[in-house]
This record gives C-alpha cells, structure tokens and sequence, in this order.
C-alpha cells in the first residue's frame, strides 16, 4: 500500500509540496532565509565556509534537529509537548551518574517511555489539556532532574561522548546521527500507518471536528499516546547528544529547547492546530535557528545585539506564513 | 662540583627572574598569584605581532546589571588597545551548550588568544582543549573549569566572599543569634560556593539560620522572599544576603514594616552604598568586582606581548567599611554601577548618568 497516497484527506489535492492546500505546511519561507544567510554569510565571513565550521554548524544544529522532530510528531496532531526540555536535562543527569553505559542508556530511554506514557495518559484518559500535562511534567521532570544533579557536573561515559564527538573514517558522528533521526523521523510521519494515524487525527482536529479520525475507525487514543512516547524518546536521544557534547550532567541545559523547538517545526510550515506539516520543515526551521547564531557569531554581531537580531528575523520569517495557516 | 652549583645558581636565578617579572604584571588591584599550586607560563610563550584578534565567551550578558558591567569592563579595556583589531565577545545567555557552540564559533575564527567566562564548571572544558590543542592560549575567569589547561585563570574567591560575609555577622552577634540567608541562583556554583564560605565562618558557633531561600541575585525576587520572612517570623538578628540587590531589597522590606535593620551583608554597589551611607546600618561590603572582565583581557595583552604570567591568580579582598563605601559612592551615578570598576567617566556617565 502507498502510504503517500493515504495521506490526502478528502476535498484536498493530492500531496502538494507548495501551494495553499500542501499537507507539507510552508516550508518554503524557511528554505528562502536559509538560502539568503547562507549567501549573506558566504560574502561577509571568512570562515563560515570551512568543513570545521560546517561540523560545528551540524554538531550545534543536531539537538534541536531532533528534538523538533519529536516535537513535530505530537504537534501534527494538534498536541504539543512542552516537557521535552526537562527531558533532555534528565538524560543528561543521568548519563553523569556513576554507572555502566549498559545500564545508564536503557535507563534514559526506559525513563522516557515512562514520561511519554504518562503524558499519553494524562491527555487521553484523563482529558487534560496537552500544554498543562506536559507543563506539569515539565516541573515534575525537572525536579528529578535537579534531585539527581543538583549542580551541573560529573562525567558522562566515554561511550557517550565517542558516539557523538568521533568520527568514522573520517567522517564526524553527527553526520551519522542526521542520517538515523531524519530516516526515522521519515518513516515515523510519513511511511509508516501509524504517521497517516497522526495526520488524521490532527487534521480532524483542525477542522474543528475531534472524533473525525475516531468515526473513522482509527485507535486515536492510542495513537496520541504512542506519539507522546515517541517525543520523550527523541528528547531523550537529543538529551544523550548534548550530554556528549558538553560531556556531564546538567539539570538546565534543556530549558530552551521546549519553546526552541516549537518555534523551529512552526517556521517549517506546520500547523500547531494539526493535520499539516513535513518533516523536511522542521528540520528546515531548526537548521536555520542554529544557522542563525552561527552566522551571528562569525559574522561578530555584538552580544548585546544578537537576541534582538535573531528576534527580528524570527519574527520575518513568520510574518512570511499567515497566523492562520500556523494555527496561531 | 663548581659546575653544578653555578648551574643550580643560574637556573634558581632563572626561576626567580621569571617568577619577578609575572608578578610585576598588575592585572587587577587584588588580584595576586596564587600562593600555592602555582606555576609560570613563561615570557614569549605566546608572544604575537599585533593587530590581534581576542575572542570571549561571556557566561551570561543579561543576567543582572552585575554582568552586564562585566561586558562593558571587558570591551572597555579591549577598544582602548590600538593593538586589537577584533574583539569578539559572545554571550552564552547562561546555557551550557550555548557556551559549547560559541567557543567552537570562536575557535573558528583563529583567534590569538580566547578568554572563557564559564557558564559551569564542565561547560568550557571541551573548548578549552580544543583550543589549547590548536595552540590557542586560554584565559579563564570568573568561574573555574575542570579542565585545568588552561594557560591563565584570574578566579575571584567565591567561599572568601561569603566568608568575609559570614565573619562579619559572627562578631556582630557575639557568636549567637538567629539569621535569614537570602543565596542567589539555585545550582549555581558561586551560589554554593559562597555559602560554604558562610558554613565555614558558621562553624562552632551558636548562630542558628531560621530562613533561607533563593532570590537569584535580583531585588524583586529579594523583596518577596523578606517580605515572606518577615510575615512568617520577624525576629531576626543579622541577614547574610549574597549580593546586594537582595540586600537593598530588603532593607526596604523592614523599612516599610517599620522593623530595626539588623546587621546585613552588601555588595559594592552603587545603590546600595547610597542607601546603606542614608541609613547607617550595621553592613560590610564583599568586594566583587565586575572588572575581573577587564583583568582577563589584560592577560591575554600580556601574554601576547610576551610577558611571563603565573598560571593562577585569586582575587580574594578584605571586606569594605561604610568609609571606604563612601569614598567610591557617587550620587550623580544610577544604582547599577558596581564599584570598584575601571570604566572611563566619560563611559560611566555614558551608561549609569542620571
């Protein structure tokens, strides 16, 4: 079966890439700022066109490129998971216990399966609101987080680090990263039943219409609740990237990427009200976040500038989509 | 025989001349070398033809008005040196895998020399090795790294400052009493460091902490957390603040609930010396000042003049007296300067005039 084609709701037209009625979201807004930085950057910089600044862009880009990706997965549902951040602090305060590497990576995704079926519940069963479940579980986690690293510190295991600062003939960790989440992500959202599950339901939603995947037949319960699980779990892996990266624990260090990530799936063209999106926005709307301090940075914008700067460009780019189409 | 001893003579002359002329390098009034565990970087280590290119990671611009005098202290003593043509200055906003990216960005750029303001004690180490394996010398202050690498650091002594706090207290109140602590950001290492420096002036005494809570270095988290002391028991008698926004904050407090002012700890700024010189209560000042900043650019000149360098220095200062507060009190200045400070006036009036 072509998943491809299972993804047209009826009365749209078929799987449009640009155009008012794409289920991809307008992606192209946040392509056109890429392509203009990175022209901008390649006249005025010496040193942005460097493999060592292309791996530093790609190390830097990597956790939020998969943190949205999770995010993308509740949000097309017309959820959103603010607990991600709490989650990646909780890895990494986990990954600095003292402890075998074989027990203490189970453990983190172990955790965030747990996190993510809590979440699930709440939302399903419970009939919470997903921003107030996951704030709350953005709280609790972060407690534990702080419980078990009240200071950032410790060390991380070799294994850890090795996985994401070495290389393989040559060819840095990272890139093998990008490889995995994105075919991951790729065959989570878009070939795969359980994706068409997600862009029903969220679309129904978004028509104002909540039972529409329901009558449908479609298990939709169990669907949020399985996304959910998915969105701790890619926290959790890029809880266990930035853990390698700054190589101990840190019970702060994920406290941007909740709002971090959100901002980078919506400037990719999905919608928060549900139903409408692509991977390939939000892995466009991270990129350009991280393209845009790295530019900032070399480009030798002024400290006191840059959060204005980046504010400004931010704000074009989703000036450049209309509220509604963002379902904000 | 004679060989040998004219060998030992020369090569003790030789330490001696080299230890004489790194510490004839003032970086900062109070900054010393480190008496113990010290060691030199030698003269001409890193000496480089000017134009030079600095660049800084800054652990958090925005923070409070304590760090962001630290940018401009650091960008002051950076725009005065014809020497430096770039002076690059990110600002880590407090996220430790900001300050990872930055420091690449900066690595990036083939700087002479990097300076590190460390977000945590982990956050830098990386960049640190980065940069000293690519010959790059490394300046850390304010804040300590595990990764001892480095070529320079300049650490201003957290436990001192808020032993020099708790003292005061323990001779005001005889060795007994009750206190409220107010500590600054949770998890923060100067927060924890400064209060094991109160630990330490603690021990052994009869002094019992009633209250105590965060107020992460800022006046209106203060004022609400002595405004809820204050309902939940009033009887106090000393406050040990760990920075002085809290300390004025809560001055007013009891100001305005019309208590005494018990003795309470400060900090050398500008705000709070005007208050505490108006009402003349019990105090001592912690001296920190934010032109550690510009101590880090001074040694990385030196070191790219050539000049020899002791590996560590402290910045430990005895506390202040309301004397000595007034001498550098300025009325004609805002409550957000923070003394002692080398900006220029015609900067200061720039920045904090009324």
């Amino acid at each position: 079966m072509s998943t491809s084609k299972t993804h047209n709701l009826p009365g749209t037209k078929p799987n449009r890439w640009l155009g008012k009625n794409s289920r991809q979201g307008n992606w192209w807004a946040a392509l056109l700022l890429i392509v203009t930085t990175v022209l901008i950057l390649l006249a005025t910089t010496d040193d942005f066109a460097t493999p060592q600044n292309a791996n530093n862009l790609l190390a830097q880009a990597m956790p939020l490129i998969i943190v949205a990706i999770g995010q993308m997965i509740v949000i097309v549902l017309a959820g959103m998971d603010l607990s991600v951040g709490s989650v990646m602090s909780l890895t990494t305060a986990i990954l600095a216990l003292d402890g075998s590497p074989l027990v203490l990576i189970p453990l983190v995704f172990l955790a965030a399966v747990l996190i993510g079926i809590v979440n699930g519940v709440a939302i399903v069963r419970l009939n919470v609101h997903p921003i107030i479940a996951t704030l709350s579980m953005q709280f609790i986690v972060l407690g534990i987080a702080q419980i078990l690293r009240p200071v950032a510190g410790g060390s991380v295991p070799d294994l850890v680090v090795s996985l994401v600062t070495g290389s393989v003939f040559g060819v840095p960790a990272p890139v093998f990263w990008a490889i995995f989440v994105v075919a991951l992500g790729w065959k989570i959202l878009h070939g795969s039943r359980f994706g068409l599950y997600l862009f029903a339901i969220g679309g129904g939603v978004a028509s104002g219409q909540d039972d529409t995947a329901h009558n449908f037949g479609l298990k939709d319960g169990r669907s949020i609740i399985i996304a959910y699980v998915f969105s701790a779990l890619f926290a959790a892996l890029a809880g266990t990237f930035i853990a390698g990266r700054i190589a101990s624990g840190d019970p702060g260090v994920g406290s941007q990427f909740a709002l971090d990530s959100i901002t980078a799936v919506a400037i990719g063209g999905t919608q928060l009200s549900g139903g409408v999106g692509g991977l390939h926005g939000s892995i466009l709307g991270a990129v350009l976040m991280a393209l845009l301090a790295n530019g900032m940075n070399l480009a030798g914008l002024s400290a006191f500038l840059q959060g204005a700067i980046k504010g400004v460009i931010l704000l074009l780019v989703v000036a450049m989509q209309s509220r509604k189409k963002m379902g904000l | 025989m004679t060989t040998i001893r004219l060998t030992t003579l020369s090569v003790c002359a030789a330490l001696l001349a080299s230890s004489a002329l790194a510490q004839d390098v003032n970086l900062m009034d109070g900054v010393e070398p480190r008496p113990e565990g010290n060691s030199i970087v030698e003269a001409g280590a890193f000496q480089t033809e000017a134009p030079w290119t600095i660049a800084m990671s800054h652990f958090g611009v925005n923070a409070n008005t304590w760090t962001v005098q630290t940018a401009h202290e650091a960008k002051g003593i950076a725009d005065g040196d014809a020497r430096i043509e770039n002076f690059i200055m990110l600002d880590a906003n407090f996220d430790q895998a900001k300050q990872v990216a930055d420091i690449e960005d900066l690595i990036a750029q083939d700087p002479d020399v990097l300076i590190v303001m460390p977000v945590t004690p982990t956050s830098a180490d990386a960049g640190i090795q980065m940069a000293i394996d690519a010959g790059i010398p490394v300046v850390v202050h304010t804040g300590r790294t595990e990764n001892q690498n480095f070529t320079v650091d300049i650490q201003g002594g957290a436990e001192n400052f808020g032993r020099v706090m708790g003292d005061f207290l323990v001779e005001q109140l005889g060795g007994e009493g009750k206190i409220w602590v107010l500590r600054g950001l949770p998890s923060h290492p100067e927060d924890i460091n400064r209060y094991n420096g109160l630990m330490q002036a603690l021990e052994g005494t009869n002094i019992d902490i009633t209250q105590e809570d965060y107020g992460n270095w800022v006046y209106d988290l203060g004022k609400s957390l002595c405004e809820t002391f204050y309902l939940n028991d009033p009887q106090v008698d000393a406050i040990w603040s760990s920075g002085a926004d809290m300390t004025r904050a809560c001055v007013d407090v009891l100001t305005e609930f019309g208590a005494d002012i018990p003795p309470i700890t400060g900090e050398g700024n500008n705000g709070f010396f005007g208050q505490w010189l108006e009402l003349g209560y019990p105090s001592i000042v912690a001296e920190y000042s934010p032109s550690q900043a510009a101590a880090g650019v001074r040694a990385a000149v030196a070191l790219l003049e050539g000049e020899a360098l002791h590996k560590h220095y402290i910045y430990e200062p005895e506390g202040w007296n309301a004397e000595k507060a007034a001498e550098y009190y300025r009325d004609d200045l805002s409550a957000n300067v923070w003394w002692p400070t080398e900006l220029p006036e015609e900067t200061l009036q720039e920045l904090y005039g009324n």
